[in-house]
C-alpha cells in the first residue's frame, strides 16, 4: 500500500540499493534519488568508512534498512547481540520500517549466509511469527518480511508458500516486502502460477516491493541480481501494483553492478508499469 | 486458507530439519562418496524432486552456493595468504578451515577471526611457508579490524596538563593493532596491491579480474623482527613500521601501564642518553597524536 502502518505512513517512491561501487558518484554528484535501501549488516560495524559514508548519505537522502541475516524462520530465538546492534543502526538511520527475509539460515550459531527456504508447516508458522513479533517489539519499528526465491521444496510442507506467508504475517501482525522477482523465480522453479501467488497476498500489508534481475539456466532459474529486470517480472510487477496500488519500489542490483546512472534508469522503468500511469517519486 | 494436515510421522520437526539441511549445505563439495551419499539421503528424505531436478540436485544448488559465497569472501579477505600459498594450497586450507570453524557471525567480515589459531594447530596446511603464512594472516586480520573497528575520540592534549607521567594512563584506538612479525609483510601486501591494480588497469572486465589467478609472492625472513602498526587514517588503512622502542612503549600503554612506566619499559635495553630518549619520545607522540592513535 502507498502509505500504511506497515511502512510508517510514508510515501516512498522508487529507490535503489546503496552499493559500494556507487559511493563516490553519489557523494560527488548528489543525484536525485527518492530513497536508498541499505543492507543493514554492512553498516552494523563500529567505525570506519562504511559508517562515515552512511552518515554522509543520511545527510541528503532517505534510507530504509533491509537485512539478510535475522533469519526469522530459524527454530531458535533471535540473537540478542544482533538485535541490539540492529537497533543501534535504526537509531542512526531513522529507518521508517525495517525488512528481512522469510527464511532461515543458521543453526546452533553456525551461519550459512544464505536465505534457505522454509518448510511450510504449522510449526514453522508458529516459530516464524513468534520471532518476527520479538524482533518488531525490540526494534520498535514496523517489520516487513520478504518472500525469498527458492530452489527446493520440502516433503513436510502442509500448505503453499503464499498460504504460509499469509499465516505468518497475520499472526505476527507485520508487513510484507513483496519481491515480485522472487515470486517469478520460485514459480518457475516449482511450477506454480506467479499470478495466483500475487492474488493471494493481503494487499493491505504490503509495505514495499522489490524488483531485480535473474538468470535462466536450462533446468532452473537463479536469483542473481546481476541483470536488468526481465519482461515477465515487469509484467508481474504491473499486476501486483494493479492490486496493491502505488507502493515504495526498490531495484536490487548486487553483482556485475553497472554505473549508477544505468541502475537508476532501470529502476525508474517501474513508472511505466504503474496503475493509472501515475509515476512514483524518484 | 490452508487447513492443518496430520503431520507425517517420518518428517523431522523444524529444528531437526534445519540441522540436517544446514549440515548438508555446509558439507564440502568434493568430500568423497560417503559425504555424497549422506547428502543424497538427506535430500531424498526431505526435499521434493520436480520434473527437471531430483532431490539431490536441488539440495546441491544450495550446497554449491554456500561454498561459492563463503570461499569468495575468504579469498577477498586473505589475498596475501593466497599469494603466498598459491591457488591449490590456499583452496585446500580454506575448505579445511571453513569446514572446521565455519562462520559464527551474521557478518562474513568475521570469517577469518579464528584463522591464525587454526593454522597454528594445523601447520601441515601451510608448510613449507608456515612462518610467513602466519605473519601474513595476522596482518590481514589486523587490516580488517583497522577498516571498520571502533574509533574513540582522540586524546585532548590540553587535559593532560599538570598530570604526572606516573599517574597518566593513555589508551590506544581500538582499530590500531600492534604486531611483531618476522617477514616484511607490509612490503609483500604493497606488491600485491600493485599487481592487482595493474591487472585491473589492463582490463575493464570486472568479472575477469575477479576470477584471475592470484600472483605468487614470497618474502624472505627479516634479519630483525619488524614492528608494525596497522591503523586507519581518514578511513583508509595503512601499515606503519615502528622502532622497537616505540613498539614496546605503545604495547605497554595498551597493557595499561602509566606513561612513565611505558617509557621506562621502552628504553630498558637502550644505551641512549635520557635526553635523546626524551626527544625521540616527544617526536613519536607528535606523530601518534597526528594519527589520532591516542585516546583517554
Amino acid at each position: 500500500m502507498p502509505a500504511s502502518r506497515f511502512n510508517a505512513f510514508t510515501d516512498h517512491g522508487i529507490g535503489i540499493g546503496l552499493r559500494v561501487p556507487h559511493y563516490q558518484h553519489i557523494l560527488e554528484k548528489k543525484p536525485v534519488v527518492d530513497w536508498f535501501e541499505i543492507i543493514s549488516e554492512n553498516y552494523m560495524v563500529e567505525g570506519g568508512r562504511p559508517l562515515h559514508v552512511l552518515d554522509r548519505i543520511l545527510e541528503q537522502y532517505r534510507v530504509v534498512q533491509h537485512g539478510v541475516s535475522m533469519y526469522f524462520g530459524n527454530a531458535e530465538r533471535p540473537n540478542r547481540d544482533h538485535l541490539q546492534k540492529l537497533k543501534a543502526l535504526t537509531r542512526r538511520t531513522e529507518t521508517p520500517w525495517i525488512s528481512d527475509h522469510l527464511c532461515w539460515g543458521s543453526v546452533d550459531g553456525r551461519f550459512t549466509h544464505d536465505l534457505l527456504p522454509m518448510p511450510y508447516t504449522w510449526e514453522a508458522v508458529e516459530w516464524t511469527a513468534r520471532n518476527i513479533r520479538e524482533v518488531q517489539d525490540h526494534l520498535e519499528r514496523p517489520v516487513a518480511v520478504e518472500n525469498v526465491s527458492s530452489y527446493a521444496e520440502f516433503h513436510a510442507s502442509e500448505m503453499t508458500e503464499w498460504e504460509f506467508l499469509c499465516e505468518v504475517v497475520e499472526r505476527a501482525d507485520c508487513g510484507i516486502l513483496l519481491d515480485v522477482n522472487n515470486i517469478y523465480v520460485s514459480a518457475k522453479n516449482h511450477g506454480f502460477d506467479p499470478v495466483v501467488y500475487v492474488d493471494h497476498v493481503p494487499v493491505e500489508r504490503v509495505a514495499q516491493i522489490h524488483i531485480a534481475g535473474h538468470t535462466n539456466y536450462e533446468r532452473y532459474i537463479l536469483d542473481t541480481h546481476d541483470h536488468p529486470v526481465l519482461d515477465p517480472v515487469w509484467n508481474l510487477y504491473a499486476h501486483a501494483t494493479g492490486r496493491i496500488g502505488r507502493t515504495a519500489t526498490l531495484l536490487e542490483w548486487d553483482d556485475r553492478i553497472p554505473s549508477f546512472d544505468e541502475v537508476h534508469r532501470e529502476a525508474l522503468k517501474a513508472n511505466r508499469f504503474l496503475p493509472n500511469g501515475k509515476a512514483l517519486a524518484a | 486458507m490452508a487447513k492443518p494436515l496430520p503431520l507425517n510421522s517420518e518428517q523431522p520437526n523444524l529444528a531437526e530439519l534445519q540441522r540436517l539441511i544446514a549440515n548438508s549445505v555446509m558439507r564440502p563439495l568434493a568430500s568423497g562418496d560417503r559425504s555424497h551419499r549422506a547428502n543424497a539421503e538427506v535430500a531424498a528424505q526431505l526435499i521434493k524432486p520436480n520434473d527437471r531436478l531430483d532431490s539431490f540436485e536441488r539440495l546441491q544448488l544450495y550446497n554449491q552456493q554456500y561454498w561459492w559465497r563463503i570461499l569468495g569472501s575468504f579469498r577477498e579477505d586473505f589475498r596475501g595468504l593466497r599469494a603466498v600459498l598459491g591457488e591449490r594450497k590456499f583452496e585446500r586450507l580454506a575448505v579445511a578451515y571453513l569446514e572446521a570453524c565455519g562462520s559464527s557471525s551474521w557478518s562474513l567480515r568475521d570469517l577469518g577471526r579464528g584463522l591464525e589459531g587454526f593454522l597454528r594447530e594445523h601447520p601441515e596446511l601451510i608448510a613449507p611457508h608456515g612462518a610467513l603464512a602466519i605473519d601474513v594472516v595476522r596482518v590481514e586480520w589486523a587490516r580488517i579490524i583497522a577498516f571498520d573497528g571502533p574509533e574513540k575520540p582522540p586524546l585532548d592534549a590540553t587535559k593532560l596538563t599538570g598530570v604526572a607521567p606516573e599517574h597518566l594512563r593513555l589508551e590506544l584506538q581500538p582499530h590500531l593493532t600492534l604486531l611483531e612479525v618476522a617477514h616484511p609483510v607490509d612490503k609483500l601486501l604493497g606488491r600485491l596491491r600493485l599487481a592487482h591494480s595493474e591487472a585491473n588497469t589492463a582490463s575493464n572486465a570486472v568479472a575477469a579480474s575477479q576470477s584471475r589467478r592470484a600472483p605468487r609472492l614470497g618474502a624472505k625472513l627479516s634479519p630483525r623482527p619488524i614492528h608494525l602498526a596497522v591503523h586507519r587514517v581518514d578511513f583508509a588503512v595503512y601499515y606503519k613500521r615502528l622502532d622497537p622502542e616505540a613498539y614496546r612503549l605503545l604495547s605497554a600503554l595498551r597493557a595499561g601501564a602509566s606513561l612513565a612506566d611505558a617509557c621506562q619499559t621502552a628504553f630498558a635495553d637502550s644505551n641512549a642518553p635520557s635526553e635523546t630518549a626524551a626527544a625521540t619520545i616527544q617526536q613519536w607522540f607528535a606523530t601518534w597524536m597526528r594519527f589520532g592513535w591516542l585516546t583517554n
